[in-house]
């Protein structure tokens, strides 16, 4: 059997939404992950409760609250429209849903290996003149850099699955915002679909097999160093 | 084995025999665009035979026959489209004898209040449409049938927006997020705040809306499942049928 030319585009559609998903991630994630780490403000707990909450969230309810948010009566919604800009319906709302649903595995990522570094140099950089934005780019981004590619390739893995909030606000368009799993949702619901639903399946776990494992070799070389 | 598991097994056990020599349970797999109508119905059954309760389980007609087809306990399928029944059917996995219509519905469109269609082309006007995956949605396939029987099929398909099934399309319309939505009727008159039925689609542009229902092999060997069938198909039935909007011949 072979894959529809819509089918090919669901794969191609995934791994480009994945891949611009996880650069429009990794700016925020390396800054909310640092506020996190090394941040002494008030509120802090209600910021990481709030970032964390897309893990716990049901898809769908973020799904449904990024409608109201970005849809064209919503209040981000009704910014965007006189700027020509929309998202609802496109493969920018999947980027978007991907980014929500996957910020806290990055984050979490990011954090820790912050809170791995060793606090001394980050002491020895101040007290040798470096300033908190010239300690970020040469201390903290530097020594997390495991940190950020074991995030990232956590969130391209939990991106390419993303289904619940995705089929809400990008619809299941084929070809336009028909990501892998909306593709294998539609031919698993249809009574001639199975064959090419089973075929889908396949590829979708080789695919995520593959990521996952970059993730466990990026970790193990963590530990070996 | 410790004293709680022992506990919970005595008692488990204790309520398994309890309720099967209390009450029959009818298992029905009902296609979500049913589940008012069929709860209303069960319902009634229910109060005027005693000893019959009800385990319902609502979805979407393909996960519900996918279910059915993995042993999932079911007496009873109500589905959106004939195509899942004969596929349970041709597994054996149903009875063709006991297979009816349950009820006929109509596919609509609904959306904003202001806005005039009179006819397919008018469709052309406007800017985004949801419609459900012709291929997973029965109703996206109708609308689908009835776009190309018009012969517009090529020229709505960049405004075509398809949805997950006939209630996000509604979510869609009822949010503005689209200019109008193909429906069926019932959903449109228990669900939609913002939107009104604005044109029927005529029937002869589609295969008539149809919603069969057939008792599963276990269920036709159930005499509450076959009296709860006869049941549907009284006078007293499609009259509750006829107010939640459904046509029944």
């Amino acid at each position: 059997m072979m894959f529809a030319p819509a089918d090919m585009q669901a794969i191609l559609l995934s791994a480009k939404v994945g891949s611009v998903a996880t650069l429009v991630a990794l700016p925020l994630g390396f800054c909310a992950a640092w506020l996190l780490a090394f941040g002494r403000f008030r509120g802090k707990l209600l910021l990481e409760l709030l970032f964390n909450l897309p893990l716990t969230l049901p898809p769908v309810v973020v799904g449904y609250l990024l409608l109201l948010l970005l849809g064209v009566q919503g209040p981000l919604g009704k910014l965007l429209e006189p700027l020509g800009i929309r998202i609802i319906f496109t493969w920018k709302a999947a980027v978007i849903a991907s980014v929500v649903v996957g910020f806290p595995l990055l984050v979490r990522s990011i954090r820790l290996a912050m809170e791995g570094i060793d606090p001394q140099l980050v002491q020895a950089a101040r007290s040798l003149g470096a300033g908190p934005l010239d300690v970020i780019l040469t201390v903290v981004l530097p020594l997390s850099r495991r940190g950020l590619m074991a995030g990232s390739s956590l969130f391209f893995a939990r991106s390419l699955g993303e289904f619940g909030a995705t089929i809400i606000i990008a619809g299941n368009i084929p070809g336009v915002t028909q990501t892998l799993p909306l593709a294998i949702y539609d031919y698993a619901s249809s009574p001639r679909g199975e064959g090419t639903a089973l075929l889908l399946c396949i590829v979708s776990v080789v695919l995520a097999l593959v990521v996952l494992l970059l993730h466990e070799t990026i970790l193990q070389r963590k530990r070996g160093t | 084995m410790p004293v709680i598991s022992r506990i919970v097994l005595i008692g488990l056990f204790i309520l398994s025999s309890a309720r099967s020599s209390m009450a029959t349970e009818i298992s029905l797999s009902v296609a979500a665009s049913l589940r008012e109508s069929v709860t209303e119905l069960s319902d009634l059954f229910q109060k005027r035979t005693p000893g019959v309760t009800f385990k319902k389980n609502f979805g979407a007609s393909g996960a519900l026959a996918r279910q059915i087809e993995a042993g999932a306990p079911a007496d009873l399928f109500f589905a959106a489209n004939n195509e899942w029944v004969d596929y349970l059917i041709k597994k054996k996995l149903a009875d063709e004898k006991s297979a009816g219509v349950f009820a006929y519905n109509q596919l609509v469109v609904a959306g904003k209040p202001g806005l005039k269609i009179s006819s397919m082309q008018d469709l052309l006007k406007l800017n985004r449409i949801a419609i459900g995956s012709p291929k997973s949605v029965p109703a996206g396939e109708y609308a689908m049938t009835a776009f190309q029987k018009s012969g517009i099929d090529k020229q709505l398909e960049k405004k075509l927006i398809m949805a997950r099934d006939v209630r996000e399309c509604l979510l869609y319309a009822d949010r503005g997020e689209v200019d109008a939505a193909f429906v069926y009727k019932t959903d449109a008159l228990l669900f939609s705040k913002q939107t009104r039925i604005l044109y029927i689609v005529p029937e002869q542009l589609h295969e008539r809306v149809t919603y069969p229902m057939v008792l599963t092999v276990a269920g036709s060997k159930k005499a509450e499942a076959v009296a709860f069938i006869r049941f549907l198909a009284s006078p007293e039935a499609k009259a509750v049928l006829t107010r939640h909007g459904f046509e029944v011949r």
